[in-house]
């Protein structure tokens, strides 16, 4: 290797782009061969689309008059029971009555369309949701079972480490249909909280083992100086330990809070509408299968990426003191 | 103000047991300044940490300002309240700045208002010459600024007796005249003082008392004017021909 002079970059980075050409061509030749039909124009649909909500008379009468004209019309209706004309605005093209009609009370008069939230988005958001919820959940199970590891307490230190290696030796889908058919079933639970409460189970275990290795890693004069100090141990660990600990922990519990949003795929088994079951739902209507799925990869994606660069930028933060 | 009574301290780790401090009795009076000097693995750090609990002692007592700090129902972080400790590494709260430093335990601990707390600080800083730097982190100074900072750190509390775990040998030799001369400072204040160092001429000139520890004990206990011109025992003799 030479020292000083540095060698070129750039047929390295032509090499890189020539293999990224080669495998998008691959992909595409590869599809061609199973005469796959791409659909992306059915996609959007799925994330938003407009629903026509149909308008009824809100009595029975007689139509008075429409006015208006444009997009919407509004009809006069005159309650066969007398009174002040009722007003239903519908849509101009969906109209079903004329001036003079007798119309009953549920009578549909027309439509007026909605923008509807998809089936994706709402997957999305559940997904979204749920991993926050259970990863705050299993931060604060993770921080009390990382303290009771390292207590000198036998009886905690027990607990903590039975409940790690219980949790870190079976799969987590394992554990979800534990939670969802038994622990459920004897608690009467709703599946969304059996779900939650199956993955800040399963984070807790993981983020346990990342909080015992950050508090581990500040040196003991740390916590020293403070006792010195006449601080008691709550307060060492209060304002001394966990606060650098926390630091130092950031980037595996990046890790692990991108684990969960993908590992929080698997609550669609006792299913709850998840991100993952919204697409396996839209692909038994539209057979558009390739596109769904790579559409829901990309939304994991998105959202895993979205929070790595959160926590990059607290990660840099926090680094002010270094 | 520190008496200690018979003081054992035993290390044991795989097969081998080590006395680290073996049957230790000695007092240190109100404004005495006393110098622990001795060869590595002598006990004396161990000796000095048994002093505000932060070694756990197997026999002995050890009895400050009339509080047994082994006792039963002695409340050790009220003890080490009135205790301070300056450690051969700083220690300094590296994610806290310098001013952070000096009025985290005063507001913890001593529940002072943030501005008593502050003013406090400040002019403890500014005592010990670092007042200037009270708003970096600690990892912006030098060695000797740091633990300059880490005598302030430790002097907001009021303590009525201060522990110097070897200050100074973690120090660029350039840096060591400004922390002595900090403690020199204090010991003519009238401050309590407990030292393990191996600056003799500090011991020298401002020590009231050496204590010259090896093995655990106390081989030699005497003013420094007679230690270091006519030490009695050949240990002693011996230690200070290697570093005079």
């Amino acid at each position: 290797m030479p020292l000083k002079k540095r060698s070129p970059q750039w047929p390295w980075q032509g090499l890189l782009v020539l293999i990224l050409v080669g495998m998008a061509a691959g992909l595409w030749f590869a599809t061609q061969r199973v005469h796959y039909e791409w659909r992306w124009e059915r996609v959007p649909q799925y994330f938003l689309y407009q629903a026509d909500e149909p308008q009824v008379a809100p009595a029975a009468g007689t139509v008075q008059a429409i006015h208006g004209d444009g997009a919407t019309r509004t009809v006069d209706i005159a309650p066969a029971t007398g009174g002040a004309p009722l007003q239903v605005t519908v849509a101009s093209s969906s109209l079903q009555v004329k001036v003079g009609d007798t119309v009953a009370a549920d009578d549909d008069i027309g439509t007026t369309p909605h923008w509807r939230i998809g089936p994706l988005t709402q997957g999305l958001w559940i997904t979204i949701w749920l991993s926050f919820v259970s990863g705050f959940i299993g931060l604060i199970i993770g921080l009390i079972t990382g303290l009771c590891r390292l207590s000198p307490n036998p009886t905690l230190r027990g607990l903590a480490v039975l409940y790690i290696e219980l949790i870190r030796g079976t799969p987590l889908l394992v554990q979800i249909f534990i939670f969802y058919f038994f622990i459920g079933t004897v608690l009467n639970l709703d599946r969304i909280v059996a779900g939650v409460g199956a993955l800040a189970l399963f984070a807790g275990a993981y983020i346990a083992e990342i909080v015992r290795a950050g508090i581990q890693s500040i040196p003991r004069g740390q916590s020293e100086a403070a006792r010195s100090l006449g601080m008691s141990s709550t307060e060492t660990m209060l304002h001394i330990v966990l606060p650098q600990a926390f630091k130092r922990v950031l980037p595996p519990l990046a890790g692990q809070f991108i684990s969960l949003i993908k590992d929080s795929s698997l609550v669609s088994v006792i299913a709850i509408t998840d991100l993952t079951k919204s697409g396996r739902e839209i692909i038994t209507s539209s057979f558009a299968t390739f596109e769904i799925w790579f559409t829901v990869a990309l939304l994991y994606l998105l959202v895993t990426s979205v929070l790595s660069q959160l926590l990059f930028w607290l990660e840099r933060r926090f680094a002010r003191s270094d | 103000m520190i008496e200690v009574k018979h003081l054992v301290k035993i290390f044991t780790s795989r097969n081998q047991v080590v006395r680290a401090v073996d049957d230790v009795s000695t007092a240190i009076a109100k404004g005495e300044v006393v110098v622990v000097i001795g060869p590595s693995g002598s006990g004396k750090s161990t000796f000095l940490r048994c002093l505000n609990g932060l070694e756990e002692f197997d026999d002995g007592q050890v009895i400050i300002d009339g509080i047994d700090i082994a006792g039963s129902k002695t409340n050790l972080n009220a003890v080490r309240r009135e205790v301070g400790m300056v450690f051969q590494h700083f220690n300094l709260f590296p994610h806290k700045t310098v001013l952070e430093n000096v009025t985290l335990a005063q507001r913890v601990v001593r529940k002072r208002k943030a501005a008593e707390a502050h003013d406090k600080a400040m002019a403890l800083l500014s005592k010990v010459g670092i007042a200037e730097k009270a708003q970096q982190y600690p990892s912006r100074l030098s060695g000797g600024q740091q633990q300059r900072v880490a005598i302030a750190r430790a002097l907001a509390m009021d303590p009525k007796v201060m522990l110097f775990d070897e200050p100074t040998s973690a120090l660029d030799p350039e840096m060591v005249g400004e922390v002595l001369d900090v403690m020199q400072q204090l010991a003519r204040e009238g401050m309590t003082m407990a030292v393990v160092t191996h600056e003799m001429g500090f011991a020298r000139e401002v020590a009231h008392r050496v204590l010259f520890m090896d093995a655990g004990r106390i081989l030699e206990d005497a003013s420094p004017a007679q230690f270091f011109t006519a030490p009695r025992e050949p240990r002693a003799q011996t230690f200070l021909k290697q570093v005079l």
